[in-house]
């Protein structure tokens, strides 16, 4: 369960004050799946941000399964992620001189687990890349390098999964073949997902759609 | 698992990526390590090579040594009865070829040997023979083994005769090897080999001529040195001999040698200082490539702590390499130097591989790599998981956190402690840690200020709307992440301690060619004896060309109590301690000699006829804790003799002059067998003359010219120079290493700079020149600040330190800083010429 309560970020730059968010109200319902769009600067990456404890809001309060993020410092939060959030980003960000397992392994690690490289292996496979477990960043096309980060998101569980733009780097038939990866992967664990995209129709495919224009949830 | 083992994998994948991007790192902390340990083991390898040859260099396992008359026959007895003793009595004489003109005539270090001489180690011979063989008397004729510079210096051959005061003596063998010569650092002429029974028919040994009687022993095996010592002390309590014994050998080549290692250390440790810099920017440039992977840790879960330790790793593990490199080339540096260091030196090297100085260059190269990566490690903990979504240049905090400036503190502070804890000389290693936090500073400083200049300039330019290509120029000593403030920092420590080594060395230089020739005597006559005075002053008469003449009585004698307290208890400062260490030149006088300068007390009354008092050296009166009215006591030929401090004087030892540092009132030395020491001023072109003048009627007085003395340290110095420079080489290869670095690290933006630039139109021709003017104005400001500060280290350590008059010497600032700029042009521009040959398409393809 995702509570957003009045979230809002105002960051300060030489021309002065930037309201990016200005009072975003949301609550996402566990296991649901919302698609988030709007316009480019809208605050949608930035309303991920929050949500992650990537970026403290100015005001308001931001609530995961019952912890309010405001709550936690820096390390609490990266402890919070470590345990409850995967994260996907347009851009993939694996770690380039680390092997896919050791990609997907990292999480678990982190988390202490003593199956870490077993459970990689498992989920490297629940994405097709069994083979490519020895293979760094650069040997592997970006479809199989987002299919590496999907793995990489799910491994540890988590109760929420963010994916800002998944597709925006990939071509139109990879594109679908990650997100039809991404939905079956929700499915399967019933986690709860937050998804953006400029893309209409893949929001579409989410539970619910919300659009955010301005820093503010235009309507949802 | 815990967050170090985690770290340790973590840091363990990222370095498969090998060594690439640690290059400038590795070089500059491999330079530095290697500077410091191949110092530090060439020092030891001199060292143990004394204490190795200790034996050897002393002649024996214990040295005894009185002045003026032998040791009494008690004395003697029970030296005799405690082991082997080899007799040996040394001064300094005149000898001439017996057929050659009477003018030519040097200065020999004359010697007496007997049958057990030498006690250790080989007196070697040319042609091959026994010492005794070649010292006895043969066809009514002594012989005399001499060294092959006197051969040369009178044009003699082997069977030549020589006369040496009243005696002739015949040259049996050339000295290819004397084993107690190594011990003495400063020798005024070649080396004359004689017997005992030959040297009495001389006439040289005169009462109160400087003779020196050595007496050394070999002990049976199993004495306990140090306890066999000590009875003898407490036995002769009185005996005015100084005693020195085998691990105590060549003390003064000891002294040499630390204070030169500890000069050349403070260079190498400089030398890492600037190579540190250079490895806080490869940190800082490798950690910046590697944002996106912090990044990515954080949103996956790591800790700031987590991030800290993985590339701390890293880096510990690249240092390691980096030490292990310099250890190696340090350790190495014995054996490919000691050829060299044993021709130029007159010192024994023993190579080997010695782990202090080792561990020491290792020490401090662990510390330098800390404390300089800790700051930007402590800055990439900080790196914000939000980076991967948006530049966050701007929300970066600039200071790390409180723990990690403390830590940096620590490291440098240890650095610091290590350097003045481990110095022979406390005081002028903490004068050294002061000047290097300073020039720091001031560097630092100096790269600010630079780019608040530039940049106002950059504006100024901007607003008359001409000189684009300065403009550019100013603009990249300006902008973010500019390399100019490192450079300047590096860069311009280097050259300070070229400019500084530099004008102390000329200064050195120009007070021992010019400076004190100038000043100085011709010539310093000996062993005047109270009944030649006459003589002295008609042979001077009947030569032309003498201009000045100062003539002294003297005499020799150790100082044995300060206050009452015996010296071996007193405290006394390093300042003051040569003049406890062996006797002190002792006169009288009824009037102040001329350029007296009196600090306190008064001169005394010139009918003074009461108990003896003296007039003393203030600054080693200073340094013993001593003034007007306290006493000292002097062994003055086995009679000890208490004076009280009448007054203090400021002596001027570089003027070369007729200096004594204890003047007794009248009625005191008069009655004390002593001669006369004389220095005489002769017009150039006459000096041979004069000389001969003097030792053609005196056969027992000696000359010393004061030229060649002071050539022969001049030689010395320059060889000195010329390793002290070499090192300081060094400090300047870590300045251009870090120039390099930072002209690499910006690599890529000069790249996508000068693509855009092309794509709006710039030619290349432009964008070289504006490059030219950024190096050459960051190359100017460096040296430019570089000079000042360099120039103030060397006046600091010329005046404060040695205590001598400056010169500003404008040859050696101007080559140094004509040579740096130039080099940093150089080497700008190549680093930016790859840079604008690449083709803008390739890049605006992939953009």
């Amino acid at each position: 369960m995702v509570v957003l309560d009045d979230v809002r970020l105002t960051l300060g730059s030489a021309a002065g004050e930037v309201n990016i968010l200005r009072g975003i109200d949301l609550k996402i319902r566990a296991g649901e799946a919302v698609g988030v769009v709007g316009p480019s600067g809208s605050g949608k990456t930035t309303m991920m941000m929050v949500v992650g404890g990537l970026e403290r809001p100015s005001a308001g309060r931001v609530l995961i399964d019952g912890q309010d993020l405001g709550q936690l410092d820096e390390d609490g939060l990266a402890r919070f992620r470590r345990d409850r959030i995967g994260i996907v980003f347009q851009n993939f960000h694996l770690v380039p001189t680390m092997t896919a397992l050791e990609n997907v392994a990292i999480p678990l690690e982190f988390a202490g687990r003593r199956d870490a490289f077993e459970r990689a292996r498992e989920g490297l496979a629940a994405v097709g890349l069994a083979e490519r477990v020895t293979h760094y960043p650069g040997q592997l096309s970006g479809g199989e390098q987002q299919r590496v980060a999907l793995a990489r998101a799910v491994a540890i569980k988590p109760s929420l999964i963010m994916a800002d733009e998944p597709t925006g780097n990939l071509d139109r038939d990879t594109g679908q073949a990650v997100m039809k990866l991404l939905f079956g992967l929700h499915d399967e664990l019933g986690t709860t997902l937050l998804l953006i995209s400029h893309d209409e129709a893949l929001a579409q495919r989410c539970d619910r759609v919300i659009r955010i224009a301005d820093g503010q949830v235009a309507a949802s | 698992m815990t967050t170090l083992a985690l770290a340790f994998r973590l840091a363990r994948r990222e370095l498969r990526g090998g060594l690439k991007g640690w290059r400038v790192f590795l070089a500059c902390l491999a330079l530095g390590v290697a500077a410091i340990a191949a110092i530090g083991a060439l020092s030891q390898a001199v060292q143990e090579g004394i204490r190795a040859d200790g034996k050897v260099i002393l002649g024996g396992d214990v040295a005894f040594r009185t002045v003026h008359r032998p040791a009494k026959p008690e004395q003697r007895a029970f030296l005799q009865s405690a082991g082997t003793v080899s007799s040996s009595v040394e001064m300094r004489a005149m000898a001439r070829a017996e057929a050659g003109p009477k003018t030519a005539r040097t200065l020999v270090e004359l010697k007496t040997v007997d049958g057990d001489y030498p006690l250790y180690g080989q007196i070697e011979l040319a042609p091959a023979q026994s010492i005794s063989a070649a010292l006895a008397v043969k066809d009514s004729v002594p012989g005399a083994v001499v060294g092959a510079d006197l051969l040369q210096r009178l044009k003699l051959k082997l069977g030549d005769r020589i006369r040496i005061g009243d005696a002739t003596f015949a040259i049996r063998a050339a000295i290819a090897s004397e084993p107690d010569r190594g011990g003495r650092v400063f020798i005024l002429g070649p080396r004359v080999i004689v017997s005992a029974d030959a040297l009495a028919k001389t006439g040289l040994m005169r009462p109160g001529s400087l003779v020196y009687y050595h007496y050394r022993m070999k002990l049976p095996a199993g004495t306990n040195l140090k306890g066999w010592v000590e009875d003898v002390r407490e036995r002769f309590p009185d005996a005015a001999w100084r005693i020195r014994d085998a691990s105590g050998a060549a003390p003064g080549m000891r002294r040499t040698v630390a204070r030169v290692t500890l000069y050349m250390t403070f260079v190498g440790l400089t030398a890492l200082l600037i190579g540190g810099v250079g490895i806080a920017n490869a940190v800082g440039a490798y950690l910046g490539g590697r944002r996106e992977t912090i990044a990515t840790l954080k949103c996956m879960g790591a800790s700031g702590r987590l991030i800290f330790a993985t590339y701390l790793i890293q880096v510990a593990a690249i240092a390691a390499v980096g030490i292990a490199i310099g250890l190696v080339i340090g350790a190495a540096a014995p054996f490919a130097l000691a050829g060299v260091v044993a021709d130029e030196f007159p010192v024994p090297v023993r190579t080997g591989i010695y782990a202090g100085p080792l561990i020491f260059a290792a020490v401090y190269g662990a510390l330098a790599a800390l404390a300089f990566s800790i700051w930007p490690l402590a800055r990439a903990r900080e790196i914000q998981a939000a980076a991967l979504f948006r530049d966050v240049v701007a929300r970066t905090r600039r200071l790390p956190r409180w723990s990690y400036v403390l830590a940096t503190a620590g490291l440098v502070i240890a650095i610091a402690g290590l350097a003045i804890w481990s110095a022979p000389s406390r005081y002028l290693a903490t004068w050294y840690v002061i000047a290097a936090a300073g020039s720091f500073l001031a560097f630092r400083l100096a790269g600010r200020l630079l780019a608040v200049i530039a940049a106002r300039a950059g504006k100024a330019a901007q607003a008359s709307g001409r000189a684009p290509r300065l403009r550019l120029a100013l603009a990249n000593l300006h902008r973010p992440g500019t390399p100019a403030p490192s450079v300047v920092l590096s860069l311009g420590l280097g050259l300070t301690v070229l400019v500084a080594i530099g004008l102390i060395e000329g200064n050195i230089t120009n007070q021992i060619r010019n400076r004190m020739p100038a000043a100085a005597p011709t010539y310093f006559f000996i062993d005047i004896q109270s009944s030649q005075i006459a003589q002295f002053d008609a042979a001077l008469k009947s030569v032309r060309g003498v201009e000045k003449v100062v003539r002294m009585p003297a005499l020799r004698a150790r100082i044995v109590r300060i206050g009452g307290v015996p010296v071996r208890k007193a405290q006394v400062g390093p300042s003051a301690r040569w003049a406890v260490r062996s006797e002190r030149g002792l006169t009288y006088s009824k009037t102040p000699p001329p350029g007296t300068r009196i600090v306190a007390g008064r001169w005394w009354d010139a009918d003074y006829a009461g108990p003896p008092i003296i007039s003393f050296d203030a600054r080693i009166a200073a340094g013993m804790g001593i003034g007007v009215g306290d006493t000292l006591t002097f062994n003055i030929l086995g009679r000890e003799i208490t004076a009280k401090i009448a007054n203090l004087r400021e002596i001027d030892w570089q003027n070369l002059g007729m200096n004594f540092t204890v003047i007794f009132a009248p009625g005191t030395l008069e009655k004390a067998p002593h001669t006369f020491i004389a220095t005489v001023r002769a017009a150039p072109g006459t000096e041979t003359a004069v000389m001969a003048a003097v030792t053609s009627r005196l056969g027992n007085v000696s000359a010393v010219r004061v030229k060649d003395a002071l050539d022969t340290i001049g030689q010395m110095l320059q060889r000195l120079g010329g390793a002290v420079r070499a090192t300081g080489a060094i400090t300047i290869l870590a300045g251009l290493l870090v120039l390099a670095g930072a002209v690499a690290a910006g690599h890529r933006r000069r790249v996508y700079d000068s693509v855009v630039l092309k794509v709006l139109g710039a030619r290349r021709r432009d964008m070289l020149r504006a490059y030219l003017m950024e190096f050459g104005l960051l190359g100017l400001a460096t040296v430019g600040i570089a000079a000042i500060l360099g120039t103030g280290a060397a006046w600091a350590v010329i005046t404060q330190i040695m205590r001598a008059q400056w010169t500003f010497l404008p040859a050696p600032v101007l080559v140094t800083v004509a040579a740096a700029t130039v080099a940093t042009m150089i080497f700008g521009y190549v680093g930016v010429w790859r840079a604008l040959g690449r083709k803008p398409a390739e890049f605006l393809r992939n953009d």
